[in-house]
């Protein structure tokens, strides 16, 4: 047998394809050996490349004359080989500059060579590195136009190519449209298997995001060409069902009026979940699909936990030993059905697949590990779940803190987004978290020169402080430090400011020794809050500054005059005061943070009160909020009516003010029960789960019993 | 095919009508049989169908030549087709694969299920031909690759290279693969691969005709005694069990 190594040696074969003297049989021996080697072969692939052998390929085919068919197809199908599905070829193949030489095979009057040039060039055409093709320019229109009316399958599936990959502009969209391009794809929906594959990928590319090609694309003649790919969702090849329902989720996506039908929808959802079964590349795919169908998108979550997705999907997770391209896309789509609806997340837990996910934290692939962190994410805005202290745990928690160290940064931003939601723990366990290393951390990963990892390192911060007993506080505390938090504060990156507000926040929350905190070294913390109030023009770093200064205001006498004072920071300066900006906002929820300050600040029952009080009306802020007892938002009333009560007292108990400040005590006002409020407007759910459910984290006003 | 509508067109009449069991007469039966009008060019396309896709390319060409209907591939391909799963059949497996490629390089590249069975295959043979060394290189250089790369392949590599274990392979509980049905398995996974690349379909039209006749017959056994046809092969009508 020809299998013994001396003839097959690589570099044997390479010198025989090198030499100049050898005959033309002898090259076209060894092109087919070595195209028979790497065929379906990555490791002897590589190999290959490394030893040189694509600018060899190169050199024969750029030296072969157009008669000479079999030597051309040889080397076209060697170099096509070398490019299919493997990076590193791809980038060989371009590299030894076999582009034009391929594209020169597609004129040749030997339909073979044409199938050769057109499949190689394919094959190159479904990798990234690829050239860009220039659609506006009026020659490679024609061009494209050319490839797509040939009558040989391979050359039309190279147009469809193409465009699959170098179509991403609205402009070029359109482009493509208008020169007819559309309308050839949705004739070739009638061909072939292989055209009508090729042209399901490309109208999802020439239709994708672009409402005005996606009109064109469903309206003509009764909507022909729409109900020509709903009929292929049907089809009896799993490839084709699956482009087909991608086509529809692109439309779908694009413009949400299309395909209003229920029982499209249902449809769509039930073909991909069955697709999941096709042990191939079909499968691997149909779940990003899926995903793609229901993110962002409530209604269809709820139709895809109809359809059993959470326990099918579950299924495959249990059967272990996944690929990591399954792998991953099962563990998004659990992600995106459990982003939104608890009774998914319920589903999820029941099914006891936790296991499975940890395991994932721990994958060899990096997009697996990502993936099991957005899975764990979005578990994890179960209050139910979190409430109980069910995700508080080693199995979890540990795995979870060593990916913080994870060499990519989506890893450890996914890591960042599940530690975020876990450490708002309402039970007494957030040392476990401390324990294995997590604030340290943390910390490291807020002083990165990446915002994205800043801004989510501070906000798992944040959470980690929600209702943190003292010793925790004090831990994070001296870990964090006063001029790190106070530098956050004042971070370029307007969102990271937010978040180290709402830390602050929570930080001064709870006993009244808790608010010393923004006093130490020189009060640089209070400082730094100020300076931002003053200076921003962002609504989210004014609510969560003003809470500051609102939870700072609740603690003593000294406390609540250092808020004055960053109130009003040029005394007998004729500046308008900020607050008076704040209180006319647009912004109710900025309304509502600037009068809790102001009511804080005037309750009654402290000596300074009337003082401050005094010193409200004359900058023009009692009157501004005299203006607001009709405010169109319920909250902001409210609690513009408590102060107008306070005021009431002043005027109207004024000489009895010195009397002890426990006469003053209001039970209706003191004993307000903020966290119970905090905690219905959790329960209650929200559209943006993320952000509100993290913002809603945080208590927002704060009153201390004196 | 006539009949088949015919049975279909039954069921829907007794479905609407009472339950009882309704005796279908043979002369009744014919006459519905003769009302159905199917187009020649039909049965002859069905015949072409089941010609081409189970390779009998002679008989295709007298086929073409008597009846005048066109097959939609080209014949040709079948001739190569055939010689490939021919070599599968024969355990000529490298040559099987050169032919593939030959055919279209694509099928192999992008079908790694079916490059790791006649790899597999290929080893298959080594052992069965008592090369051992040869089948423990092949199977390092070429399986052990493939089986990193995806577990099911690891273990079914696992399960090959158990063969060599035993001297004597009827005692071997993984002995079928070296059967030739698994030969036949093989081969019939190239045969599918190679049509699916034509873009034709991996099989004939004909046999699942006749299962959805069966089926229906099956249906239409609990409502009506009818002239059934038990023999598929001469298709002879029987007289109604009444």
């Amino acid at each position: 047998m020809p299998t013994s190594a001396s003839t097959h040696r690589p570099e044997d074969l390479l010198t025989r394809l090198r030499s100049a003297n050898a005959d033309a049989d002898a090259k076209l021996k060894a092109l087919r050996e070595v195209k028979n080697q790497i065929i379906g072969n990555r490791t002897k692939k590589l190999s290959y490349i490394k030893l040189g052998a694509v600018p060899a390929v190169v050199s024969v085919i750029a030296a072969t004359a157009d008669d000479c068919s079999s030597v051309l197809v040889q080397s076209a199908a060697a170099i096509g080989s070398f490019a299919c599905g493997f990076e590193a070829g791809v980038q060989a193949v371009l590299r030894a500059g076999a582009f034009p030489h391929l594209l020169r095979l597609l004129s040749n009057s030997n339909g073979k060579v044409v199938d050769a040039g057109a499949r190689s060039l394919r094959m190159i055409y479904q990798s990234k590195l690829a050239p860009k093709y220039d659609f506006l320019q009026e020659k490679n229109m024609e061009f494209l136009l050319s490839l797509l009316n040939s009558e040989n399958e391979n050359v039309t599936g190279l147009g469809a190519s193409i465009i699959t990959h170098s179509c991403e502009t609205s402009a070029e969209q359109n482009a493509l449209c208008d020169a007819g391009v559309l309308k050839k794809l949705i004739g070739l929906l009638q061909g072939s298997l292989s055209q009508r594959d090729a042209s399901l990928e490309s109208i999802a590319t020439v239709i994708k995001s672009n409402p005005e090609v996606v009109s064109k694309f469903v309206g003509p003649e009764n909507g022909r060409a729409l109900s020509a790919v709903t009929e292929l969702t049907k089809d009896r090849y799993p490839r084709t069902r699956l482009l087909a329902c991608m086509c529809l989720i692109v439309v779908r996506n694009t413009s949400p009026g299309c395909l209003q039908d229920l029982a499209i929808r249902t449809k769509l959802i039930l073909i991909l979940l069955e697709l999941l079964d096709d042990p191939g590349q079909v499968g691997d795919e149909a779940s990003f699909a899926l995903s793609s169908l229901i993110a962002e998108k409530e209604d269809l979550q709820k139709l895809a936990f109809e359809g059993n997705a959470i326990d099918k999907l579950c299924n495959h997770l249990q059967k272990g030993s996944l690929q990591a391209k399954r792998f991953q896309g099962i563990l998004l789509a659990l992600a995106d059905l459990c982003s939104k609806l608890e009774n998914c997340r319920s589903r999820f837990l029941a099914l006891q697949v936790m296991n499975s996910v940890i395991d994932a934290l721990t994958h060899d692939s990096g997009e697996v590990r990502a993936a099991a962190c957005i899975c764990l994410r979005s578990v994890s805005r179960s209050v139910k779940n979190l409430s109980a202290g069910n995700f508080m745990n080693e199995t979890v928690v540990i795995p979870l803190v060593q990916l913080l160290s994870d060499t990519s940064t989506s890893v450890q931003v996914a890591a960042l987004g599940a530690i975020s939601n876990i450490v708002v723990d309402f039970t007494t366990r957030k040392s476990i978290f401390m324990q294995c290393g997590g604030v340290k951390q943390l910390v490291q990963l807020s002083k990165s020169m990446d915002p994205t990892i800043r801004l989510n390192s501070v906000w798992g911060l944040r959470n980690l402080m929600f209702l943190a007993d003292n010793r925790c506080k004090e831990g994070i505390f001296l870990e964090l430090t006063a001029s790190l938090l106070a530098s956050l504060i004042c971070d370029p990156e307007p969102s990271v400011q937010v978040q180290a507000l709402g830390l602050v926040c929570n930080l001064v929350d709870g006993c009244i020794n808790s608010v010393e905190y923004v006093f130490v070294e020189d009060s640089i913390i209070l400082q730094a809050v100020g300076k931002q109030l003053q200076s921003t023009l962002k609504a989210e770093v004014g609510i969560q500054g003003m809470y500051v200064l609102s939870n700072v205001a609740t603690g003593n006498e000294f406390h609540k005059e250092a808020v004055m004072h960053q109130l009003f920071p040029q005394a007998g300066n004729s500046t308008q005061p900020i607050i008076i900006k704040f209180l006319q906002s647009n912004d109710s929820r900025l309304r509502t943070a600037a009068v809790w300050t102001v009511l804080n600040l005037t309750f009654p029952g402290s000596l300074g009160a009337y003082g401050r009080f005094v010193k409200l009306c004359s900058a023009g802020i009692l009157s501004q909020i005299k203006n607001m007892a009709n405010d169109p938002c319920l909250d902001v009333k409210l609690r513009v009516r408590t102060v107008l009560g306070q005021s009431l007292t002043f005027d109207i108990i004024h000489p009895f003010l010195r009397r002890p400040a426990t006469t003053w005590y209001n039970p209706l006002i003191s004993v307000f029960p903020f966290r119970a409020v905090v905690w219905l407007a959790r329960q209650m759910g929200t559209d943006d789960q993320v952000q509100k459910s993290r913002t809603m984290m945080q208590p927002t006003f704060l009153f201390l019993v004196f | 095919m006539s009949l088949f509508c015919i049975v279909i067109r039954e069921l829907e009449e007794i479905e609407s009508m009472a339950s009882s069991k309704k005796v279908i007469t043979r002369e009744e039966w014919e006459r519905k049989l003769n009302d159905v009008k199917i187009r020649k060019e039909d049965m002859n396309k069905l015949v072409m169908n089941f010609l081409v896709t189970e390779g009998y390319v002679d008989a295709a060409e007298k086929f073409r030549m008597e009846s005048g209907t066109e097959p939609d591939i080209d014949l040709a391909t079948i001739t190569d087709r055939m010689a490939v799963k021919k070599a599968v059949q024969c355990g000529n497996v490298e040559d099987a694969i050169e032919k593939v490629n030959d055919l279209n390089p694509e099928i192999l590249d992008t079908n790694p299920q079916l490059f790791f069975h006649l790899q597999q295959q290929r080893l298959i043979e080594l052992i069965r031909n008592g090369k051992v060394d040869e089948a423990l290189e092949f199977a390092q250089e070429e399986l052990a690759p493939r089986g990193e790369e995806n577990q099911s392949f690891l273990e079914e590599l696992e399960k090959t290279v158990a063969l060599l274990a035993f001297e004597d392979f009827s005692n071997c509980p993984v002995g079928e693969l070296l059967d030739i049905s698994q030969r036949l398995k093989t081969a019939s996974e190239v045969n599918a691969a190679i049509l699916t690349s034509q873009s034709h379909e991996k099989d004939p039209k004909l046999p699942s005709l006749l299962k959805m006749l069966i089926w229906a017959q099956n249906q239409l056994d609990d409502k009506a005694a009818y002239p059934r046809i038990n023999d598929l092969s001469t298709a002879r009508l029987e007289d109604p069990a009444v």
